[in-house]
């Protein structure tokens, strides 16, 4: 370090005519220590052994992580369980306890398949109702209209009977 | 250190639980905030661990990380409380670095040796310096010179004016210049390669 010497040679003198106070070899040697403070966050002690230690805590650091995933799972499938069976629970309780507005949907829908068979019901028995008589009376007609024809048959005569084949 | 791009999309990585992007983030953080940490408090293994602690407790919470800041900055930060933690809990020691660097004394060949006497005396110098310094100041100058960290982002972190960051870190420069020259000020030659 032949500059670095005949530049100290030549800092003697100037810290001489300065004082101690303002030496130019501390301020020098204030740099280098600067330098060397910039060098420590860069330098390695090992590349290796940095990487060895890296992946070592990195693997404790993950050996945590199912701690801390599985809460949060649990909840999870709590918040579905609840989600799930919270109809079937409010359908479950009396009527009087759930409020007057709220209208379960099993009990809308079936008020709504009530009306319908309801509705239904109504049009079969009006059905019925016009059904009725026909069904009745073609039974009940059939009977004396055919003895009616019997009856006829007996008082009509052999000649008006058979007068048309007669003609031809 | 990683590019704000790499740091984002390595940070998504780590935060599905990929080891490979958790490791990354490690390897690229460690020694800088070891460094950090040790100019702050002196002891190495005390810096190692509570470097360890920082990372756990960052990679932890990676959820909660704001994207819009750097991810070293939040690192930094939570190794620095976690350093004046244990300064709260613990009372100070004695320094057991000089004892720990004799015990490491062992017979070494003459250019080793004297290599290590220069890092010894280096390593002298640096503590000199940074010793004559006051809470803020070190911490400023160990941002600035060490990390290389700029202006703004020291004086964001710190909460204070830019202004006032500039102020400390002229006030340190000269007071560790004092201390240097009060400590005999060995040639430079004999210090530093």
């Amino acid at each position: 370090m032949s500059h670095s010497d005949d530049f100290d040679a030549g800092d003697r003198d100037g810290a001489e005519r300065r004082g101690p106070n303002a030496s130019v070899r501390a301020q020098r040697l204030l740099v280098r220590v600067l330098l060397a403070l910039r060098g420590e966050s860069r330098r390695t002690s090992g590349p290796a052994r940095d990487a060895r230690r890296a992946e070592l805590l990195a693997d404790r650091i993950l050996a945590d992580f199912p701690r801390r995933v599985l809460p949060i799972g649990l909840a999870a499938v709590a918040i579905v369980v609840f989600a799930c069976s919270f109809p079937l629970v409010r359908d479950a309780l009396p009527a009087a306890h759930l409020g007057a507005q709220s209208t379960p949907v099993a009990t809308a829908l079936e008020s709504g398949l009530r009306t319908q068979g309801e509705a239904m019901s109504d049009g079969i028995e009006a059905l019925r109702a016009i059904m009725t008589p026909f069904a009745g009376g073609a039974s009940s007609a059939a009977a004396p209209g055919a003895e009616t024809a019997i009856d006829e048959s007996s008082e009509v005569s052999l000649e008006a009977a058979t007068a048309p084949f007669r003609q031809s | 250190m990683l590019d704000p791009k790499t740091e984002r999309q390595t940070i998504q990585r780590a935060r599905r639980g990929d080891r490979e992007a958790i490791a990354e983030l490690i390897r690229a953080y460690q020694r800088p905030l070891e460094s950090f940490l040790f100019r702050l408090c002196g002891k190495s293994e005390l810096a190692e661990d509570i470097a360890q602690e920082a990372f756990v407790r960052v990679i932890k919470s990676l959820d909660r990380f704001d994207e819009r800041f750097r991810f070293s900055t939040w690192l930094f930060t939570i190794g620095k409380r976690l350093l004046v933690n244990y300064h709260q809990k613990m009372k100070p020691s004695a320094d057991s670095e000089m004892v720990e660097s004799r015990a490491n004394d062992v017979r070494r060949p003459e250019h080793q040796l004297e290599q290590h006497e220069r890092s010894e005396k280096m390593g002298h110098m640096i503590r000199v310096a940074l010793d004559s310094l006051v809470s803020p100041q070190r911490e400023i100058v160990l941002l600035f010179h060490q990390q290389g960290w700029p202006v703004d982002r020291i004086a964001t972190e710190l909460s204070m004016p830019e202004g006032t960051v500039k102020s400390h870190l002229f006030r340190a420069r000269r007071r560790m210049l004092e201390a240097i020259e009060l400590s005999g000020t060995p040639n430079p030659s004999e210090v530093f390669q």
